[in-house]
């Protein structure tokens, strides 16, 4: 009896900008981290040659340890904040790993020292993104297998999991779009009756990190007094917790105009080299900010298709019987859907361009045969945040999980090449 | 998506460089009839879409007042570049007025800052009224821009001159350069 399968299997989703991770079963994760990994390696261009033996005895013994001086997360942060010899790196662009050593060093933390169990005693279950080469899931199985010697690893697509965070909470709808805006790239991914549609996914360069890029942007032209160095810390926490959805921008110019006290909000740092505290307002990037997703064009200017025009266009890709239960079930994932009103914006938008078709062909047809109209819903629920998380949470509890995974076993009979492959979740529901 | 002027109909209005010549509340002399003093005007619909349509670039034209629309929002983003010194209204008021003393170009002349947007005067009676009716509709505009971009007492509105930055369709006024 292989005692890892009575064990609550790890669950880890590394995205862009933020990792989530804990054990199934649980309803959220036990750690939201940013993933960022900051090493020392001050040590490792240093010359031979050193003026004292002192000096050379330090340095040598933390070229021994260099290796194990690294941090994670938040502690990352304040650690390359607050001296030099840390350098950060993002070990994840666009969804993809694009720095392998730093990757293996994060989930090193994570296991270790964040979650403090022994990879051996349980099964993984690991996130990626839908455009994910098969080779990276090689190397991600080969580091999974070799450096922590895990029983059983799972790769799962991160929109079908987000799917499934919704069957607890209404019907058990496998039929449904997925709408994950991260915060390094935005996935339109149609599934159907469980089986991702591979052929009509649609990605949009814009997402959470644009939206605070757009934001620091607009505060630096107005001439806010923010330290250089921290803007971009505090643009980002000014969208997280300020920014929401208009539903039209010129009316929410007037209301910020009108009202100034209600609308315009305060923004209290400490600069970080001195320790003064500063003042700075927020207004009109509280919904210019995700405005960004709906008229792109006013961020940048070689993309300018909005999100609901991606995602009516994704549908239409779609098999046509499945067209009308897509529109029914719209399921958004990821942080960047937290914004206050981001939804109902969606929802709206999306109905005026399905009814202007719905319209358009009854005109065709001579307004002989009313057409149904088509039901556009956007779903939004309390755990959007970590939607893939909980999907996979979800998923790993269940007794199937354990048949579905790749083993130690196999792995080693068959080489990396297993991790190619994501079989299906068949006979769960 | 950009926003349009609601002046559509254009019955009875003159027209010059395929642009009709709105009706202005203004104080200020020149060919533009008068219009209501309670009714909105083509400049005060330039001023409130200007913080929404700075940002875009593709413009569809809904009806020839919207070209009146996009040339009176290039105007804001200058007058706003020459207002970025100025901390005082006295200083604003200033620079704006030696703005408005520089010649308007007109289409077809080489400081026009939309080569294909309006038609060419056909004739220089033409070319002189339309360049009449831009320098009152300038001046008209300049006033109300000092009225939202300075605050009741005199010091600069940062809402409004933030927008000083931002470069309208990324054309740039060959005189400020």
């Amino acid at each position: 009896m292989d005692p890892a399968t009575s064990r609550p299997a790890v669950v880890i989703d590394n995205g862009t900008g933020y990792s989530k991770m804990g054990f199934s079963g649980n309803v959220e994760p036990c750690f939201i981290v940013p993933t960022v990994v900051a090493a020392n390696e001050s040590f490792l261009n240093q010359p031979r040659i050193s003026t004292k033996s002192s000096n050379w005895l330090s340095q040598h013994s933390a070229g021994v340890m260099a290796d194990l001086d690294f941090f994670i997360g938040h502690e990352a942060f304040s650690r390359s904040r607050s001296s030099n010899t840390y350098n950060l790196s993002y070990p994840i662009k666009h969804g993809q790993v694009v720095n392998w050593d730093a990757m293996e060093r994060f989930w090193q933390q994570c296991i270790f020292n964040y979650l403090r169990c022994d990879p051996e005693d349980h099964y993984f279950l690991l996130t990626e993104s839908p455009h994910t080469p098969p080779e990276s899931r090689e190397c991600t199985g080969e580091i999974m297998f070799e450096t922590f010697n895990v029983p059983g690893l799972y790769i799962a697509v991160q929109p079908v999991l987000a799917l499934a965070a919704g069957y607890t909470t209404s019907k058990c709808e496998m039929t449904g779009v997925v709408v994950d805006v991260g915060d390094g790239g935005t996935h339109v991914v149609p599934v159907a009756e469980g089986y991702v549609i591979g052929s009509s996914i649609r990605s949009i360069p814009i997402a959470g990190k644009d939206v605070t890029l757009f934001v620091q942007q607009l505060m630096r032209e107005r001439g806010e007094k923010i330290p250089p160095e921290d803007s971009f810390e505090v643009a980002r926490k000014v969208k997280e917790n300020y920014c929401y959805t208009c539903s039209d921008i010129v009316e929410a110019f007037n209301k910020h105009d009108k009202e100034p006290s209600k609308y315009v909000k305060q923004w209290r740092g400490t600069k970080p080299k001195t320790g003064a505290p500063y003042t700075c307002d927020v207004g009109y990037e509280r919904f210019l900010g995700p405005e960004v997703f709906f008229n792109p064009e006013i961020y940048r200017m070689d993309f300018t298709t909005p999100l609901p025009d991606v995602i009516d266009k994704c549908i239409q890709s779609a098999p046509i019987d499945t067209r009308r239960a897509l529109y029914k079930n719209i399921v958004l994932s990821g942080g960047s859907t937290m914004f206050k009103g981001f939804h109902k914006r969606l929802k709206r938008d999306l109905k005026k361009i399905v009814d202007v078709r719905v319209l358009a062909s009854e005109a065709r047809l001579g307004g002989e045969i009313k057409a149904k109209p088509v039901e556009v819903n956007v779903a939004s629920h309390p755990i959007q945040r970590y939607a893939v998380w909980f999907g996979g949470s979800i998923l790993a509890s269940t007794p199937e999980f354990f048949e579905a995974c790749h083993t130690k076993a196999e792995y080693e009979e068959y080489g990396a090449s297993i991790c190619r492959t994501n079989p299906v979740f068949k006979g769960m529901y | 998506m950009v926003y349009h002027s609601s002046f559509v109909d254009e019955e009875g209005i003159t027209k010059a460089c395929g642009c009709p010549l709105l009706p202005l509340k203004s104080h200020v002399k020149g060919p533009a009839p008068a219009s209501d003093q309670d009714a909105t005007d083509i400049v005060d619909e330039a001023i409130t879409f200007f913080r929404a349509n700075v940002f875009f670039r593709n413009f569809d034209i809904k009806s020839p007042a919207d070209k009146l629309l996009i040339y009176l929002t290039f105007y804001i983003n200058s007058a706003l570049k020459r207002l970025e010194g100025c901390r005082t209204l006295a200083e604003g008021t200033k620079a704006i007025i030696s703005l408005g003393l520089e010649k308007v170009p007109v289409p077809g002349e080489s400081g026009f800052p939309f080569p294909g947007l309006f038609i060419l005067p056909q004739s220089s009676k033409e070319a002189e009224l339309f360049r009449n009716y831009l320098q009152q509709i300038r001046e008209e505009t300049s006033g109300r821009l000092l009225g939202v971009a300075y605050r009741p007492n005199g010091t600069p509105n940062k809402w409004w001159l933030a927008f000083a930055k931002r470069k309208f369709m990324n054309i740039i006024d060959q005189r400020t350069v």
